[in-house]
């Protein structure tokens, strides 16, 4: 695996850092995700191929045990506000005074610095201020946020899991580490670069809403069918957009030009009325295997059974028969080994974990009884106190 | 620079290829963009940092030409639909052959296989057969692609700048390069993992559009302002909804969050 004999710590946070150790742990890397106490699970689900620790952090001796873990990993994974982990003695000069090989990766929406950088926010607070949520949405409506998908993810998660792997790739040849500041609104600003280096071509010139990539062209939007269901459409170059208005049974002769932005309004009900007459099925049949560019809007549960994923394997089953994405990109030699196991239980491998990194049994006792850690190997108190939760329906 | 020294040849495309050659070059990395005859400009716009040469691939002198060019470079990135390399001469066993250490980076729509590997797609066509674009829309809409971010740039480009970075870092170890299948239905999907790691919990329960994350809930989205500008509000936990409120109203007058 590309990532063996990499170990990260993880300390517990929403969203973006579980899933940068996640995608980590999904090509080999060892993850310990250190869980404060009375966390009760990973609300993110998110905790494939990771072991749990309970640490608390706030107690000095609970900061002693992190020093030690971080002295022999390579990669430490923080998700708190900034001046936080410095508060607790564990910022970045003294965990790399300890191990100069340490990769610090601090995962946050506003970053270090900043007058932002010390509030509480959200994706959609990151999305916000990075300028991107300005230019998403329909026409006349306010500007809508695509789920948590691009700052939690797109701009925070993968674009930390980046910078952490040009740090590794970098520390084969210097043998040190690095600071990473990995932000949601400047990893979202960056990743969407595209919109500022194409802001003076004719691609945003009318309103939200109104342009070609964001829901104003006929030929790059949605459309419902007559099951009640959505066929995507994205046919931008005239050849395919040909191949659109056949398999519509129209005629282009007949139609307004296809850049015609003034004609796109009733040309998108025209093909609204269209669409509407057949079943995403009958859709399917018609387009499926052409270069029109129409494809079904599958469902999650549809894409599992879509012939294109499972031809490809695109989805893995774990032991609890949940399925999910496999990791992507696909490597040829060094394949990501995806976990099969379920999720740790919070604290499930405290003890073991601990052990491994050089704590005797009278050290690990001593931190259990002063309630600086907590183990929890069956999962049992979370059960008893929670019966009828619905984590696992 | 965290790339120094290391050469990428890209071959032009649209957007994802473009991007995942940029953020290269952004680092340290030397970008030569390969661009066909005839061709006017990178409509993309992502060409910093990189030097551009034209050159006709379909021609066996001009594959021979960047047969060269791959012997001495660590990253080809190619844009291509499955198959199209292979016509030209071009695929990995045979660049591989020339340079076992060559990191072969095949950034795709829907991938080197499966039954729409041939077909033409764009952003929205590949963020819809991931089955990620089916949750994201308002109540009683239909579903909506923000821009062409999720499946060209996320999913896309930077999932293939991850798997071009994890390439180099294993071939510190192993002396050997290897080919990246970046596709975007795939790289989507993996992006929004937490979609279906959390679809038996309460957070989707609702039909699209009504849930707290994809625009049901009132602390958890965008409200126009006096001067036709627009707030984001993503209050989600209750201390943070307090302040919400007080900023609204000045104190707490309504039902508690969660009935609100």
């Amino acid at each position: 695996m590309a990532l063996r004999g990499i170990s990260v710590v993880e300390l517990a946070g929403l969203a973006p850092g579980p899933f940068c150790a996640m995608v980590l742990a999904d090509f080999g890397a060892r993850v310990v995700r250190v869980e404060r106490p009375g966390s009760h699970y990973d609300m993110s689900r998110l905790g494939r191929g990771k072991r749990s620790l309970v640490l608390d952090l706030k107690q000095p001796r609970g900061a002693a045990v992190l020093r030690r873990l971080c002295a022999q990993s390579d990669v430490l994974l923080e998700p708190f506000r900034s001046g936080v982990m410095e508060k607790l003695q564990l910022g970045p000069e003294i965990l790399q005074r300890d191990n100069p090989r340490l990769i610090y990766a601090r995962l946050t929406g506003f970053g270090q610095s900043g007058s932002f950088s010390r509030l509480a926010g959200h994706d959609i607070n990151y999305l916000a201020l990075s300028g991107v949520l300005s230019k998403i949405g329909r026409n006349g409506e306010n500007p809508y946020a695509p789920l948590n998908l691009l700052a939690d993810f797109a701009g925070g998660g993968l674009m930390c899991v980046f910078g952490i792997m040009m740090a590794l790739f970098e520390r084969t040849r210097s043998g040190k580490g690095q600071v990473i500041d990995a932000n949601m609104v400047e990893g979202t600003a960056y990743l969407s670069s595209f919109l500022w280096k194409t802001q003076k071509s004719s691609l945003w010139e009318a309103p939200r809403g109104q342009n070609m990539l964001d829901g104003g062209a006929p030929f790059y939007t949605t459309y419902r069918t007559a099951d009640g269901e959505f066929m995507a459409v994205g046919a931008i170059e005239p050849q395919f957009y040909e191949l659109l208005i056949k398999g519509l049974g129209l005629k282009s002769d007949e139609l307004p030009n296809q850049m015609s932005m003034g004609d796109w309004p009733e040309m998108k009900k025209k093909f609204a009325a269209v669409f509407a007459k057949r079943t995403k099925a009958e859709w399917c049949q018609i387009f499926d295997g052409t270069d029109a560019c129409v494809t079904p809007v599958l469902t999650l549960e549809e894409v599992l059974h879509h012939d294109h994923s499972k031809e490809r394997g695109s989805f893995i089953t774990n032991e609890e028969q949940n399925m999910s994405p496999r990791p992507a990109p696909l490597l040829s030699n060094t394949p990501a080994v995806p976990s099969f196991k379920r999720d740790p239980f919070v604290g499930e491998h405290t003890e073991e974990i601990l052990g491994e990194f050089g704590f005797s049994r009278e050290e690990i006792d001593q931190l259990k009884s002063d309630k600086i850690i907590e183990s929890n190997k069956a999962g049992s108190k979370f059960w008893i106190l929670y019966p009828h939760s619905n984590i696992q329906k | 620079m965290a790339l120094r020294g290391i050469s990428v040849v890209e071959l032009a495309g649209l957007a994802p290829g473009p991007f995942c050659a940029m953020v290269l070059a952004d680092f340290g990395a030397r970008v030569v963009r390969v661009e066909r005859p005839g061709s006017h400009y990178d409509m993309s716009r992502l060409g910093r940092g990189k030097r551009s040469l034209v050159l006709d691939l379909k021609q066996p002198r001009g594959a021979a030409v960047l047969r060269r060019l791959c012997a001495q470079s660590d990253v080809l990135l190619e844009p291509f639909r499955s198959g199209v390399m292979e016509k030209l001469q071009l695929g990995p066993e045979i660049l591989q052959r020339d340079n076992p250490r060559l990191i072969y980076a095949r950034l795709t729509g829907f991938g080197q296989s499966g039954s729409f590997s041939r077909l033409a797609g764009h952003d929205i066509n590949y963020l819809a057969l991931s089955g990620v674009l089916s949750k994201i829309g308002r109540n009683g809409e239909n579903p909506y692609a923000p821009l062409n971010l999720l499946a060209d740039f996320a999913g896309g480009g930077l999932m293939c700048v991850f798997g071009i970075m994890m390439a180099l870092f294993e071939r510190t170890r192993s002396g050997k390069g290897q080919v990246i299948d970046a596709n975007m239905v795939e790289g989507t999907a993996y992006l929004s993992s937490f979609l279906w790691k959390t679809q038996k919990s309460s957070l989707w329960e609702a039909p699209r559009g009504q849930n707290m994350l994809d625009g049901g809930a009132p602390f958890y989205t965008t409200y126009r302002t006096a001067d036709g500008e627009f707030m984001a509000v993503g209050a989600i936990e209750p201390q943070f909804y307090e302040l919400l409120i007080k900023g609204c109203w000045g104190m707490l007058q309504f039902p508690s969050q969660k009935f609100a």
